[in-house]
């Protein structure tokens, strides 16, 4: 029943980013444009433009989601979320570089942005593993601090010293948006998410014992370095991706896991489809709200996000301690 | 949104600061320009904006420019002066160094800060705001007032209002024969809206400003609103050519960028608003030649 609920409204939020936008089109004139009929430049607003932005933001919103599921799972701390480990720094890095320094070719900045996140998990993994080849988390959380604030230093350097007005475009796209969205970037995206999605998944047991504390986990069977070292890697090359095709968007990995716990409960089984789900459902409406709200100019998506998301989670944790 | 068109606010400085008896360039009233009193005229002037440095120029004060910012670049004797840095968030130290008797901003509160420090150093300051092409005569004569190059100043301005007023009342009334949408970045799509005096250029130049109903000058939209706009041409700034982003698929909904009907504005009279305005308008005219 429940289930029943969470798709239904899934698949309204995708309704509602593909009927929504600035371009004021009729609900009848959508439905006809999805089956290429009618005006042919509604037909290019709806199928081109309106359908893989809905889709590219719901399939980032549920990896964040993920994610950070499964990272609050490995750190066993609440303020786990994907851009906590190094990558938010990384990716700032590699987007303003490329941008500063002028890179050609459209992907540059995603691309750079990703190399610098997967450097920052590079750097920070082998930062965790200082204590004697055991991947330990502690020291995981402390190197992703550590090295995302050596990016942000470097970053304002590049800043203060580059020419100016590009670069607060560099900052704008760190903040996320779709504007990306295109069936190419769709389909890109969801052929290589969906291989760390599945892993995720295969693995959720283990998730449910790791999250009990390493030395449990271990008691009951799991093998927890190896365990630990996959969900690192899975979470770097799916929050890496996430950044290449729409810059950070926060809030959404980090409140999500937590709001569906509290209703769904902690096996992961069941949290980390709910997760997707639910961070796909609150990306796509916080989207649609971004593009129409103050039409035709955009608001951020993360803004967004955080605008619904936190009175929710408020909510959430009224009734929980309840 | 509020125009400024009156918004400048030249404030004195270490006459209304300290008391100090410090060569007190000009002293005005907040809001009101005609209440501007000379006591003694500057000499040697930093200008922390390049429109600034460009006016500075035009009323003839350009010898008494003791330093401009890293980006002044016209005239192009401009460069030979020397640079202070940025404009905003300047750099105090650099300013004091340079023994200006009057400082000018851009007003914005990213200067304030600076503005207190070189009131402590009883250096005048005064700050202009520069937004639309009705400032710019004004701030001319403010300048003027300033210098002591009213004469001149006064007569440029007088005579850039004119003819300003006469090429607006010329266009009114007549068709736009071109839609022009300025696209200064991709992701995210940013366009200049109407609180830039480049929506007044497109005007001038006989184009019709897609994004001019937007109040703030450079908002952030979606593609979705280019294509809803639907402009004949796009108008780049500051790159010569077709845009990388023209290739992406999800840009070609866009009419314009499918058929590569891009016109380029390269060059300093489009970066900000200047007495060449209505220059820069035959020029961009001619660049859009018959819009096809």
């Amino acid at each position: 029943m429940r289930w029943i609920g969470v798709v239904a409204v899934s698949l309204f939020a995708l309704a509602l980013g593909v009927s929504v936008g600035p371009a004021d089109i009729a609900f009848a004139s959508v439905l006809d444009a999805l089956a290429g009929k009618g005006d042919a430049v509604e037909v290019a607003i709806v199928r081109n433009l309106r359908v893989p932005r809905a889709l590219l933001a719901f399939l980032v919103g549920g990896s964040l989601a993920i994610t950070g599921a499964a990272l609050q799972a490995l750190i066993r701390n609440p303020l786990a979320e994907p851009y906590l480990l190094g990558l938010s720094g990384g990716a700032g890095l590699g987007a303003v570089i490329a941008i500063a320094f002028n890179a050609g070719g459209v992907w540059s900045v995603p691309l750079a942005a990703s190399i610098g996140a997967l450097g920052a998990i590079v750097l920070v993994y082998r930062l965790a593993l200082v204590t004697g080849g055991v991947l330990d988390t502690r020291v995981l959380l402390f190197a992703g601090v550590v090295v995302s604030a050596f990016s942000m230093a470097i970053m304002g350097a590049i800043l203060a010293v580059a020419p100016a007005a590009e670069l607060r475009n560099a900052m704008l796209w760190i903040l996320g948006g779709f504007n990306r969205a295109s069936w190419r970037t769709v389909s890109v995206f969801a052929l290589y998410a969906s291989i760390p999605l599945a892993l995720f998944y295969w693995n959720n047991r283990s998730l449910d014992l790791i999250s009990l504390g390493e030395e449990p986990a271990q008691f009951l069977g799991a093998n927890v370095e190896r365990l630990k070292r996959l969900l690192y890697i899975l979470a770097s090359v799916l929050t890496a991706a996430a950044v290449a095709v729409s810059g950070m968007i926060g809030f959404v990995g980090l409140v999500v896991p937590h709001a569906v716990r509290m209703v769904w409960g902690h096996t992961h089984q069941t949290l980390l489809p709910a997760a997707f789900l639910l961070g796909g459902t609150l990306l796509v409406i916080a989207d649609s709200i971004a593009r129409t709200l103050f039409s035709p100019t955009e608001l951020p998506v993360g803004t967004v996000t955080a605008l619904i998301g936190v009175p929710v989670f408020v909510v959430l944790v009224r009734r929980w301690a309840k | 949104m509020k125009r400024f068109s009156v918004g400048f606010l030249v404030v004195c400085l270490s006459a209304c600061g300290s008391g100090s008896d410090s060569d007190v360039a000009a002293r005005l009233d907040e809001s009101r320009a005609d209440t501007l009193q000379v006591t003694d005229s500057a000499s040697r002037i930093v200008s922390l904006s390049p429109a600034i440095t460009e006016i500075l120029f035009a009323i003839g004060a350009g010898d008494k420019v003791v330093g401009r910012t890293r980006w002044g670049d016209y005239p192009p004797e401009v460069t030979e002066i020397e640079s202070v840095g940025d404009g905003m968030f300047p750099n105090v130290e650099a300013v004091a160094s340079l023994q200006p008797d009057l400082v000018v901003f851009y007003q914005s509160t990213a200067n304030a800060v600076a503005r207190e420090q070189l009131r402590e150093l009883n250096i005048p300051t005064a700050s202009v705001r520069m937004d639309r092409l009705a400032d710019v005569p004004e701030v001319a004569r403010i300048l003027g007032r300033l210098t002591g190059d009213s004469l001149q100043a006064d007569s440029i301005a007088g005579a850039f209002e004119t003819e300003l007023a006469r090429s607006m009342s010329a266009r009114a009334g007549v068709q736009p024969h071109c839609s022009v949408a300025i696209v200064v970045w991709d992701n995210p799509p940013m366009v200049i809206g109407g609180g830039s005096f480049l929506t007044e250029i497109v005007e001038l130049a006989g184009s019709w400003k897609v994004f001019g109903d937007v109040d703030a000058p450079s908002p952030q939209v979606s593609i979705e609103a280019i294509v809803e706009r639907n402009p004949n041409r796009i108008m780049t700034l500051g790159i010569e050519g077709i845009p990388q982003y023209a290739e992406r698929p999800e840009w070609q909904v866009v009419d314009a960028v499918r058929n590569s009907r891009f016109t380029a504005a390269v060059g300093s009279e489009f970066a900000r608003p200047t007495l060449r305005a209505l220059e820069t308008a035959r020029r961009l005219e001619e660049l859009l030649g018959d819009c096809e």
